[in-house]
């Protein structure tokens, strides 16, 4: 890192403390979403564990998912990827009202992904009655692992509605801004994870 | 912070306040040094727990019918020990304990990379340990350690406590080895390169990753049977679809690399203690590091040979073969180069010396049944006796536990301030010794012939070496109890051990016994590696540590 990036305190002088406990945060956080991938990982072998121990794919009396629905809330989602991108860049350049509202515009979209996922449920458990439990590893797999994945979004608006509300506070300044690096790595880290999960439950 | 230099303002300059008050000192304590004395307390706990367990154990075999506890009983007793064991006991011990108390100092640290994380982690684990236990109130596990489905699937409502405690201690882990890696790998004092680290902290250095990806993937693993088990939602159940067989690559996914959670850092304080009572430099530095990483990165590739009579294909069965025997390569090395450092050494017969020789000759026992084992025919004839229990038992005991031994008596002073008393701990390491190996010797040959482990009675066949093994388990038992006396004999009454009792030479001998919270004045500069004892010591920036000079100037409020 160049000197003329580094940060300054209120006093105008390099905050060499900051920037050594920022490196160890976002270390930390980089192993964090590490140990998280493992265990969407061990989830994700479950399935195509089970996937290939039965009698073909989707089991008897199942339908296979409705894909160009799917497709089209992934978009939504990989759209916050994008503007969650575009927020933080203009938070490094300065321009924090332009921020905000791709921060607020992710929040919607990442809504969003989350409203059709329970649409996609509701059809799902009572259109088709696939359930959770009633539907035996089918419903096991593609609920519990779509499941966590929401939840993963759910925390992720959860954490960026509370960036904005810090933001506006003004926590966050040109020089200290992890929480929103942090929030930013979240974000496509959950992203990435839904392209694994739409490949192996409605591409394959 | 680079390893050149320190800069002025950063962490190594940063020290917190002095904490006040009993509740900020020693209870909801920040200070990576008494958190790992609150591991090692809790984990002594339930070791206790486990040991009377254990006991339990040996005195219903005590006779081929039993009759000490019931069959449902002995079950749950077996179960909630081997849990207890391997999650509440070995692990905290060896990372959240001794890792704690000794790494962050070894690698010249003010403390881990996030103390909050660290007070966090420790609290979660005398919870989950609660958690395990009450499972007796409500029915406990019945499955073994290992808990396999079908049987979990319809073992009482403890099960799914078992479940949750596990699940808990797992993220216990998981923060604990998120931490170590930032700490080992972001906050090394000027100068402390990899290769000048000491053995402990690579022993460290190569679980702390373990810790954090195995876990998880244990954790993958519990929740879904516990949703099998309070949800119905099937992923173990083969008569809706599911594999039990699943569960077994997901739980040996984790477990194999947990074996080595439970023995890496047990590697590491052995290449403290031996090149310290050897007074020579340890044999071979960089292969004991090194076979380390290699160890913890093959134990990944393993985990299929637990499952040899689980209907695994052959085509898969021989690689997974193949690859355990890889793992006794870096294994052997170790013990190699450890032999070979005691080689032509000035010896010097301390109990932890004592533990740490004992530890050499056992865990080569448990490694070599170990490569019995890998051996797919020889598993397909043992598989399920008590020749595995033998060699478990010779490798957590004989070596995780003795390792754990030779750290107690090796860094008591560093804790206390008072050397542990000799004598006694002569009589502690015999006793052990002695007990341990004439409880679990038998053992192999008892499985050989047959006998099933996880049973509550045997064949009569089996009876005289069952009561020599139940006799030899209270000597070891005895054995313990003169550790504990000693431990609070010693607290109160031991000789002072001053700042460096051993003469030992890595940076936690450098400064006071019990360190101060700050750990150092001045964060020192390292110029070598700590183990050449014929060379002056290979820091600078010491001289005040064991002088009168003021503390270092707390920086702000916070």
């Amino acid at each position: 890192m160049s000197v003329a990036s580094l940060p300054l305190d209120a006093h105008g002088e390099v905050d060499q403390l900051y920037i050594e406990t920022r490196e160890l945060r976002l270390q930390g956080f980089l192993l964090f979403l590490i140990s998280d991938c493992v265990l969407f990982s061990s989830f994700i072998f479950a399935y195509l564990y089970l996937r290939n121990s039965g009698q073909g794919w989707p089991p008897p009396g199942i339908h296979r998912l409705d894909v160009p629905f799917a497709a089209w809330n992934s978009v939504v989602l990989f759209g916050s990827g994008a503007t969650m991108h575009y927020a933080l860049e203009n938070f490094k350049h300065g321009h924090f009202m332009r921020y905000i509202w791709f921060l607020l515009a992710t929040i919607v979209l990442g809504a969003g992904f989350l409203g059709g996922q329970g649409y996609e449920y509701t059809h799902l458990i009572y259109g088709e009655h696939v359930t959770w439990a009633g539907s035996g590893i089918f419903g096991a797999s593609f609920f519990t692992l779509t499941g966590m994945h929401g939840f993963h979004v759910f925390v992720g608006v959860c954490y960026l509605s509370t960036l904005v509300l810090q933001s506006a506070a003004g926590v966050y300044t040109r020089g200290k801004f992890f929480g929103i690096t942090a929030g930013t790595l979240y974000w496509h880290f959950v992203d990435v994870i839904w392209v694994v999960l739409f490949s192996i439950f409605y591409l394959i | 912070m680079t390893a050149e230099a320190v800069h002025p303002g950063g962490i190594a300059d940063h020290i917190h306040p002095e904490p006040q008050g009993f509740v900020r000192r020693y209870v909801f304590s920040l200070d990576h040094k008494i958190i790992g004395i609150q591991y090692l307390i809790t984990a002594f706990v339930f070791f206790m727990l486990a040991g009377l367990l254990a006991e339990a154990i040996r005195t219903q075999l005590l006779n081929p019918a039993g009759g000490f506890v019931a069959s449902d009983t002995y079950n749950e007793i077996y179960s909630v020990h081997g849990s207890t064991m391997v999650w509440l006991v070995i692990i905290p011990m060896l990372t959240g304990g001794f890792g704690n108390l000794i790494f962050p100092v070894q690698i010249g640290a003010r403390d881990v990379a996030f103390p909050w994380l660290n007070m966090l982690s420790f609290w979660i684990f005398p919870v989950a340990g609660l958690m395990l236990f009450s499972s007796f109130l409500m029915g406990a596990p019945t499955a073994g350690w290992m808990e396999y489905p079908p049987v979990s699937l319809q073992g009482a409502p403890g099960t799914s406590m078992w479940c949750a405690a596990i699940f808990l201690v797992g993220v216990s882990s998981t923060i604990t080895g998120i931490n170590f890696v930032v700490t080992i790998l972001k906050m090394r004092a000027p100068g402390m390169t990899f290769t000048r680290m000491p053995l402990f902290c690579w022993g460290q250095f190569a679980t702390a990753p373990l810790l954090m990806i195995a876990t998880t993937a244990l954790a993958a693993a519990l929740a879904a049977l516990f949703i099998e088990r309070q949800f119905g939602v099937p992923f173990y159940d083969p008569t809706k679809g599911g594999s039990p067989v699943m569960w077994q690559h997901m739980f040996w996914f984790y477990s194999h690399p947990a074996v080595y959670i439970m023995i890496l850092p047990a590697f590491g304080i052995i290449s403290e203690v031996l090149p310290t009572f050897a007074r020579k430099p340890i044999f071979g530095y960089k292969l004991i590091a090194f076979s380390s990483m290699a160890i913890a990165l093959l134990g990944f590739m393993v985990w299929a040979h637990h499952m040899f009579t689980s209907g695994l294909a052959p085509f898969l069965q021989l690689p997974f073969m193949i690859l355990t025997y890889v793992i006794g390569v870096p294994t052997g090395i170790k013990i190699f180069s450890w032999t070979a450092t005691l080689f032509g050494g000035k010896i010097h017969y301390t109990t932890a010396m004592l533990f740490a020789i004992g530890f050499i000759g056992l865990f080569t026992i448990g490694g070599i049944t170990g490569i019995f084992l890998a051996a797919i025919p020889f598993d397909l004839h043992v598989h399920g006796t008590y020749f595995i229990v033998g060699h478990l038992h010779y490798v957590l005991v004989g070596g995780s536990l003795m390792g754990i031994f030779a750290g107690m008596y090796y860094w008591f002073p560093k804790m206390s301030g008072r050397l542990l008393n000799e004598k006694l701990g002569h009589w502690h390491f015999w006793l052990f010794f002695i007990g341990f190996n004439a409880t679990f010797l038998p053992m192999h040959w008892l499985g050989m012939l047959g006998m099933p482990r996880e049973v509550a009675t045997y064949d009569p066949q089996f009876t005289f070496w069952n009561r020599f093994e139940s006799v030899a388990s209270y000597l070891m038992t005895f054995s313990i109890l003169i550790f504990f006396v000693n431990i609070l004999w010693s607290i109160r009454n031991g000789k002072r051990s001053g700042p460096n009792p051993w003469g030992a030479r890595t940076l936690e001998w450098q400064i006071p016994s019990p360190p101060n919270y700050y750990n150092f004045k001045h964060v020192p500069t390292v110029y070598g590696l700590p183990y050449d004892f014929a060379q002056p010591l290979p820091y600078q920036g010491l001289e005040d540590e064991l002088t009168d000079s003021p503390p270092p100037v707390a920086a702000g409020t916070h």
